[in-house]
């Protein structure tokens, strides 16, 4: 007989006499069908995928303290749209007890990987790697429209593992913009027909000079020889391209701190994308090579100005941990890796000159990646801090998700759009002149809500602000 | 892989199910309602070691976003005698928001919007599903709080705080959910609806009829849905200082405690952590630097500035006597981190051994004051001798206690000791006159000890219960011990296999 905790009730054996409901609805005549959710087998490979996870999936005590700080959850009040039920889901799947269903998929997929959950647990949870493996293992599971599996390829085999095509596509892009053809789609509301429009607000204003990293280094500035230090910086694919003016600046930024700034050749995308996707072989080929091309910097630091790229940088150690080859190339190489504005906290910063003619009213947005993934709040701040006349506020729900979350804006475009709207109305509730931030995919996320609801206030990435401080030709 | 048959908890038929959730999509005009099959998965568990192992899943999920969705909730399963069992945050810690008897489970935390603030009365008009430190956040900026405060307040909802009738820290000071509660609106089990307090009334206190309010605080779903709560504010206390006293000797920890009291202080708060604490408060946080002795307690004083300094200096200089280290401050940083040290230890005990986590079992009696020393030593010795790592931690001040259980959930052996333990934790507290529960509630994990804390008066708990409840389709498996059945989830048996 089996014992139970509930002291005075001896389990029946099999357990089930007393648990069965005795209710039924007249009219509707009971079947005999036992649960019978049908679900999708897992694909092969997946479990070993899953169980890579599991103990950290198993570390969760279900306290529920992360609710209340996730963006669907908030927006749904549903468990499954929860940490706490996205990890049960995950763990029950691994566990074999429940199958693998269209809803449970939508649950999982629906996940931003913002790691505002992480940031809160007390019980040391970590979001993203279970994220990461669910996605991998069930991509080969889920069904999806022909033309979207095509487009999956190109995007993730053909365009971001290529420097020289992604350059070439941001090009087209510019072309697009410049051309009329934007103004006539958007005029004509074809956009809105063919389901685009929110990723067309979501594209970049300009595309200026493009960093290209081809093992060149740019020398300090300044009277800085005492403390002259070189970095490799890790130039990024949106932030070279389309963003490039930010890669410009952060150089720039680097250089007056003294710093020698060397851009290995061979890097190209972190493979961010492709591990939130479900991609794991893309993205473990772009961390192979990302490791490869850095490793003649030894062990110089590793400047990234993308938080996304930065905490998926970082998170190489743990992602390629069981891989015996990389496994220890990829740990000293994420131990390098540091977010621009951390490292310059380190540093004597260049002397800072006002941005404005009076006072400038700023807020800084938290990026995920940055203040849940890298534990980065402090440092942005004092930077802002150190620029004079500039008087930083803060919003409400500063630690909520713009929406951005990786390409979520363009797979997801109504939570999205919800959760950057409410974004922008924090912002705009600040009454500041410009908005902060420190990841390519907020900055594209915040322009193009705040410019939706009609706000003039600016966005900028941190690095574009301190650089206009610190430059030492304007003359003020 | 180690987990447990799945073959044990047989759910009605699926026919049923979709008949019901049928039914209720058509009845249900704000709210949603689930049922696909993983989709209820979520709904299976709480913070309970109970539901941790395997969870319990309900028939049918229903997200309520109105009254008006409760109440078609309840007349359809009254008619159709369908167990409901209502769910806020589902942080409860003794699975009393889990459907262990199948049928609805009838999720609250949707219902989350404050109605009025009515600052010159000093209360607050709110739906249930508002979570305790939201709540704290909208009223202070009318200069008020709502004093109950449990180390779960970015989870709890005010909803299952009054039906747990939560406590929290500075209950010493402040009392319970149940003083701040100036009414009610609850939907009753035949869904019917009726407010408590006197209907409309914006009075603090009264003294008309029977306290209707008093007997759905606490009652954990059992007699009814709290559907709308008016809730008593106070003035914000200007100042708070706090005094850490270090003690080599377990019983002069309690001696304090007592000498404090005698001096005729108040103070707002008195935790207590154990050598077991600190050590996994340390290795969870090592910046913490937290001296490891015997145990470590925490005094808190609240008021206006000048007052908390002189109470302060009084309570350091009473206990100073008694400790090996005293010190006190009114600096809000080094009080905040006090407290730091205290909220993370919950959590940090799975510090202590790799690869396990902290169970919410046996983790909420409550002793005299004069047998907290006992009680400790008592706890350690248990834990020896059931080869489990226990640190414990409370609120002293009020004789609730919080051993922190740490259990291997993939090993049979380590699962079946710690269940033993939490048996034997509470007998050990009601030995020494004290309660299975202090503040956390009975749910379904402490409902077998009823019968020996309650005697008669059990029966007369019933008869209110059949009453109200006629169908016994409120929360069933909750606070009665003959209505919670056998749970598959905690019984060790029932674990195989392994990974
Ligand atoms: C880390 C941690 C710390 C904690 N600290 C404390 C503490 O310091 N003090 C303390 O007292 N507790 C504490 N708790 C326990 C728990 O948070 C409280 O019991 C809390 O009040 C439960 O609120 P909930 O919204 O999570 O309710 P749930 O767990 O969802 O439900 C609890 C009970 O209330 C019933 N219920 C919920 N809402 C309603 C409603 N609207 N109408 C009718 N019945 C309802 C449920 O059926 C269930 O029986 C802690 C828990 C954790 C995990
Ligand atoms: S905070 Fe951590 S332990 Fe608590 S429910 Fe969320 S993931 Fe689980
Ligand atoms: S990562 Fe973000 S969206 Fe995903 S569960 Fe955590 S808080 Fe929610």
């Amino acid at each position: 007989m089996a014992e139970s905790l509930v002291a005075g009730h001896r389990s029946t054996g099999n357990g089930e006499a007393d648990v069965v409901p005795r209710y039924t609805i007249p009219g509707r005549a009971p079947s005999d069908v036992r649960d019978d959710d049908v679900g999708i087998a897992l694909p092969t490979g997946a479990q070993a995928l899953l169980e890579a996870e599991y103990e950290n999936m198993l570390a969760c005590v279900r306290c529920g303290l992360c609710l209340t700080s996730c963006p669907t959850y908030v927006l749904t009040g549903n468990e499954n749209e929860g940490p706490r039920g996205r990890i049960a889901l995950a763990r029950a799947l691994t566990e074999g007890r429940i199958p693998l269903t269209d809803e449970l998929l939508t649950h999982e997929d629906n996940c931003l990987a913002c790691d505002a959950c992480t940031d809160v647990c007390p019980a040391g949870v970590r979001m993203e790697p279970i994220q990461v493996a669910f996605r991998a293992a069930v991509e080969p599971a889920v069904r999806r429209p022909v033309w979207v599996r095509a487009l999956r390829t190109v995007v993730f085999d053909w365009l971001f593992p290529s420097m020289p095509r992604f350059r070439f596509l941001v090009w087209l892009v510019w072309i697009y913009q410049v051309s009329g053809l934007r103004t006539v789609l958007r005029a004509t509301g074809a956009l809105r027909l063919i389901g685009m429009s929110d990723a067309d607000a979501l594209l970049p204003p300009f595309v200026p000079h493009f960093l290209i990293s081809s093992g060149q280094t740019y020398p300090p500035e300044g009277d800085r020889s005492d403390r002259v230090e070189t970095v490799d910086l890790f130039a990024g694919c949106v932030m070279s391209t389309a963003l490039a003016a930010i890669d410009h600046a952060t150089v720039r930024v680097l250089q007056r701190s003294g710093c020698a700034v060397s851009c290995p050749s061979g890097q190209g995308c972190c493979g961010a994308l492709h591990a939130h996707s479900g991609d794991r072989a893309g993205a473990v080929s772009l961390a192979r090579s990302t490791i490869a091309s850095f490793e003649v910097g030894g062990d110089r630091p590793v400047i990234v100005n993308s938080a996304g790229c930065g905490a998926m940088l970082k998170e190489y150690g743990h992602f390629l941990a069981d891989d015996l080859d990389w496994a220890s190339r990829a740990k000293r190489f994420s131990a390098r890796v540091m977010d621009a504005s951390e490292f310059l906290a380190t540093r004597t910063l260049p002397v800072m000159h006002p941005i404005g003619a009076g006072s400038v009213r700023v807020t800084y947005q938290d990026a995920c990646h940055l203040s849940h993934a890298q534990k980065i709040t402090s440092q942005p701040r004092d930077l802002l801090r150190s620029i004079p006349g500039l008087e930083l506020t803060e919003m409400a729900e500063r630690s909520l998700c713009c929406g951005s979350a990786g390409v979520y804006n363009v797979t997801h475009p109504e939570t999205a759009r919800e959760l950057g709207s409410r974004k922008a109305e924090s912002i705009i509730a600040t009454g500041a002149e410009v908005v902060v931030t420190a990841n390519p995919g907020c900055y594209l996320q915040l322009r193009a809500r705040l410019r939706a609801t009609g706000s003039k206030t600016e966005v900028r990435h941190i690095m574009e602000l301190l650089d206009a401080a610190s430059s030492p030709v304007v003359a003020r | 892989m180690t987990m447990l048959r799945t073959d044990v908890v047989t759910r009605v038929s699926r026919a049923t199910r979709v008949a019901i959730a049928t039914d209720l999509r058509r009845l249900v005009t704000t709210g949603d309602v689930l049922d696909a099959g993983t989709d209820l998965e979520v709904y299976g568990y709480d913070a309970s070691f109970l539901t941790q192992l395997k969870p319990v899943v309900p028939d049918v999920a229903v997200i309520a976003r109105s009254e008006a969705d409760v109440i078609a909730v309840m007349r359809y399963a009254n008619e159709h005698r369908i167990p409901v069992t209502p769910r806020g945050a589902a942080s409860g810690c003794g699975g009393g928001c889990v459907a262990l008897r199948g049928g609805i489970v009838l999720a609250l935390n949707a219902m989350n919007r404050v109605i009025e603030i009515d600052g010159p009365n000093g209360q607050v008009i709110c739906e249930p599903g508002v979570v305790h430190a939201r709540l704290n956040e909208l009223v202070a900026p009318d200069g008020l709080i709502f004093p109950p405060d449990p180390g779960s307040s970015r989870m709890a909802t005010v909803g299952g705080m009054a039906s747990t009738n939560a406590h929290g820290v500075r209950a010493v000071k402040y009392g319970p959910t149940s003083s701040w509660v100036l009414g009610l609106t609850v939907v009753l089990p035949n869904g019917d609806v009726i407010e408590t307090g006197s209907v409309g009334s914006r009075a603090k206190q009264s003294a008309a009829g029977l306290e209707l309010t008093k007997l759905f605080v606490g009652a954990e779903g059992t007699l009814g849905v709290i559907t709308r709560l008016r809730l008593k504010l106070l003035p914000r206390p200007k100042a708070r200082a706090m005094v850490f006293a270090v003690f080599d000797v377990l019983e002069r920890a309690g001696e304090a405690v007592q000498a404090v009291y005698r001096s005729g202080i108040s103070p707002s708060a008195i935790e207590i952590l154990d050598s077991r604490s600190l050590r996994a408060a340390n290795l969870y946080r090592p910046d913490l630097g937290l001296r490891e002795a015997e145990a470590l307690l925490l005094f808190e004083v609240d008021g206006n500035p000048a007052g908390v300094r002189w109470d302060a200096e009084q309570i350091a200089e009473t206990v100073r006597p008694l400790a090996v280290e005293v010190d006190w401050s009114d600096q809000e940083p080094r009080i905040a981190k006090l407290w730091e040290a205290r909220s993370v230890v919950g959590a940090a005990v799975g510090a202590l051994r790799p690869g396990s986590t902290r169970a919410y079992a046996g983790e909420d009696i409550c002793v005299p004051l004069s047998r907290i020393p006992e009680t400790l030593r008592g706890i350690q010795e248990l834990s020896v001798k059931y080869d489990v790592p226990v640190a414990t931690y409370g609120h002293i001040g009020g004789g609730s206690l919080h051993p922190a259980v740490l259990v291997n959930g993939r090993d049979p052996d380590d699962v079946r000791r710690v269940i033993a333990l939490t048996d034997a934790i509470h007998h050990l507290a009601l030995d020494l006159g004290g309660t299975v529960t202090g503040e956390h509630g009975v749910g379904a994990a402490r409902a077998p000890y009823m019968t020996r804390e309650h005697g008669a008066a059990l029966e007369t708990m019933r008869q209110i219960k059949r009453a109200l409840d006629p169908h016994g389709i409120m929360n069933p498996a909750t606070i009665f011990p003959e209505d919670v059945p056998p749970t598959p989830a905690l019984d060790a048996s029932l674990v195989t296999g392994g990974m």
